[in-house]
């Protein structure tokens, strides 16, 4: 038996017997994830096989520079995790899955880790790079298989300024069952750095996905992600930030909507270091029996000096009767901090849609409208004004997603 | 208490007809009866102490859903006005400028009144208007009412200062040029210049035939505005009907004073 093999079948045996998330577990007590067997392809049915798609069907990772990107500032390498070379290749320098609550997502990710992704941001020699240049790119991943657990992991190398959109999209030309999605993403920020991650994960409505975002940065790097996200049969969203440096920044904003489906949110940041910051902002639209929730935890680690923590969670029930958490939690060991946190569930603003009304919208535009706004709102705090949004016309992303929600949404309340 | 059902302007063409209207706000009677004529072009000047009626009334025409209709009639170009959505009412001509305009975060100001402006030009059977024409339009008349073309982009009322909120709403009223316009307050928080702007576009909406209900408690406008009608608001109930001489009296010997001559 090769090591590849060897290593993903030690994954499932220490899986088997550590055991999967118990539904006690305080992180996900409120939307259980499904069983160890779906993550790993074990479950009984039809689900994994004849799903396969075409080598040539664009499928797995694909990577498309934006704007005048000059080559060979990126390094791409597209790994395959059968192979025990590039296996070890693939894995070098990750951290082990380890005991955390989500630590079993990572060992059924280990058991079943097929292909993956290593992409280095500023490869230029030093002498080659332009001081303030910023690297754009695009990355598309759609499903290879029913059952798969993908792997990417980018490193931004110091002083490296970059503007990354991570699309899942879902093709279901060739596979119309739900499928199975284990995503791990390692993220590491060299001094200095920046990168200013868009991400949208739109699964169709059987799907069950799990993305894990692990990001750990440098001194004085900066983090900001932008998220947005809908439903599905189970729709796991889980950042974990380590601002282990001083004067390292994140700031993550999430659009979230949940139309009769499920979807969680964490959050969890860790400031070990002096002068770090975060703001974490989430928006989450529910309706019909919907099931959505945000976890957010930051902690603030003794000696992390004027360390500065901010937490919004907002969640508006669009319809029906969804059940919405949004959990905003500090955990601060030091005294020399600023933190604020709060969490709202309301319905849309009255006075607003009563403005729009008098203008003559109808109530389903008004509302549409609202809702954007207040949606492109949540990301332009993130990502310091529109000046992103527009050249990667998330505008007409969002207004169709909010479209979309709002059209489900009334379809639940007639029903 | 008398109440006044005689129309505003002796015209055919009466545009708004109210009769007894009631109306609750939450487990309040605001409104104990109301009976107004306007006819269309007319300019009718609405007066009253705070908590009088006077942005209730205004909204309630508008179809605000906190007010609650309890009785009596409101008909609006021939059609059952209560009985119409806000945005129905809104697309029959009505327009209602608010105190206290509120802001939409996130949402652009020039799309949101162009969304709406066309929502009314469909309404009435004209092509929509596409961004390029719309834009055009809107800079020439925010030119002309003195608000910064730079707020056409920003989100609705969202940072605006008092003032730039209701030259923004005088801007939505010069470009949807409705058939009645119910203007509450629109001169507070106006500088001269805004005042000023105020009447002309009055003057220039009136002479292509809108209608307006104007609440102010300002005589300078007022008379500026050169009204059909001033009407007195009084515990929900119009107290007295005049011209602009009504308006002065009120301004020199003020609401308390007026009420107690009636009741006396």
């Amino acid at each position: 038996m090769d090591s590849a093999r060897a290593d993903a079948l030690a994954a499932r045996s220490h899986l088997a017997t550590q055991g999967w998330i118990s539904r006690q577990c305080e992180s996900f007590r409120h939307l259980p994830p499904p069983v160890a067997e779906v993550w790993l392809g074990d479950e009984a049915g039809p689900q994994g096989r004849g799903c396969e798609a075409h080598p040539l069907a664009g499928a797995g990772w694909t990577l498309h520079p934006v704007g005048s990107t000059p080559q060979g500032r990126v390094d791409a390498r597209w790994l395959d995790a059968g192979d025990a070379v590039q296996r070890a290749e693939l894995l070098v320098d990750l951290p082990a899955p380890g005991q955390g609550d989500a630590a079993p997502f990572a060992w059924a990710h280990r058991a079943l880790c097929r292909h993956g992704l290593r992409l280095r941001i500023g490869g230029a020699p030093g002498a080659q790079r332009i001081p303030g240049e910023t690297v754009w790119l695009q990355l598309r991943h759609q499903p290879r298989t029913a059952v798969e657990a993908p792997l990417l992991v980018i490193d931004v190398q110091a002083g490296v300024q970059c503007v990354l959109v991570e699309t899942h999209e879902r093709e279901p030309l060739h596979c119309q069952r739900g499928i199975v999605q284990n995503l791990q993403v390692h993220l590491r920020l060299g001094v200095g750095a920046t990168l200013t991650h868009l991400r949208l994960a739109m699964p169709g409505a059987g799907d069950r996905l799990a993305h894990h975002v692990h990001a750990r940065l440098g001194r004085g790097a900066r983090y900001d992600q932008a998220l947005i996200a809908a439903g599905s049969g189970y729709h796991l969203q889980r950042n974990v930030i380590a601002l282990e440096a001083e004067r390292s920044a994140a700031r993550t904003a999430s659009v979230l909507f949940a139309a009769g489906s499920a979807l969680e949110q964490q959050l969890q940041v860790a400031h070990a270091a002096a002068r770090t910051t975060s703001a974490v902002e989430a928006l989450v639209l529910a309706s019909g029996a919907a099931r959505a929730v945000v976890n957010a935890h930051s902690r603030i680690a003794p000696g992390a000096e004027d360390a500065a923590v901010r937490q919004r969670l907002s969640g508006i029930p669009t319809g029906g009767q969804p059940r919405l958490v949004l959990r905003p939690h500090l955990e601060i060991h030091h005294d020399r901090v600023q933190a604020a946190h709060g969490a709202t569930w309301g319905a849309l603003p009255e006075d607003a849609l009563f403005l729009a009304r008098q203008r003559g919208l109808d109530e389903r535009t008004a509302r549409g409208l609202i809702v954007e706004g207040m949606a492109t709102a949540v990301l332009q705090r993130c990502l310091d004004g529109p000046g992103l949004l527009q050249p990667l016309a998330v505008d007409a992303l969002l207004a169709r997603a909010v479209a979309g929600h709002l059209a489900a949404a009334q379809e639940t309340g007639h029903e | 208490m008398p109440d006044w059902k005689e129309p505003i302007v002796n015209d055919e063409q009466t545009l708004l007809q109210v009769n007894d209207l009631r109306v609750d706000v939450g487990e309040r009677n605001v409104l104990k009866s109301i009976s107004l004529d306007v006819a269309a072009g007319a300019l009718v000047v609405l007066m009253g102490a705070n908590g009088s009626g006077k942005s209730t009334l205004g909204l309630t025409l508008a179809g605000h859903p906190r007010y609650r209709v309890v009785g009596g009639r409101a008909r609006f170009a021939g059609q059952d006005l209560l009985a119409l959505a806000p945005e129905a009412r809104a697309r029959a001509g009505l327009f209602v400028s608010l105190q206290a305009p509120p802001e939409i975060p996130g949402v652009k100001n020039n799309l949101f009144i162009r969304t709406a402006l066309n929502a009314v030009r469909e309404a009435r059977g004209e092509a929509p208007l596409d961004a390029f024409d719309f834009l055009g339009s809107a800079r020439e008349a925010a030119a002309r009412l003195g608000l910064p073309e730079s707020l056409l982009g920003r989100p609705v009322n969202d940072g605006f200062s008092g003032g730039e909120r209701k030259r923004n709403e005088l801007l939505q009223l010069a470009l949807l040029q409705p058939r009645l316009a119910l203007l509450d307050e629109i001169d507070s928080g106006l500088d001269v210049d805004g005042g000023r702007a105020v009447v002309q576009l009055v003057q220039d909406l009136r002479a292509k035939g809108t209608a307006f209900i104007v609440v102010s408690h300002y005589l300078h406008l007022i008379e500026s505005l050169a009204p059909d009608a001033v009407l007195r608001l009084d515990q929900g109930c119009i107290a007295e009907r005049g011209d602009a001489g009504l308006a002065r009296e009120l301004a020199r010997t003020g609401f308390a004073a007026a009420t107690e001559a009636v009741e006396g």
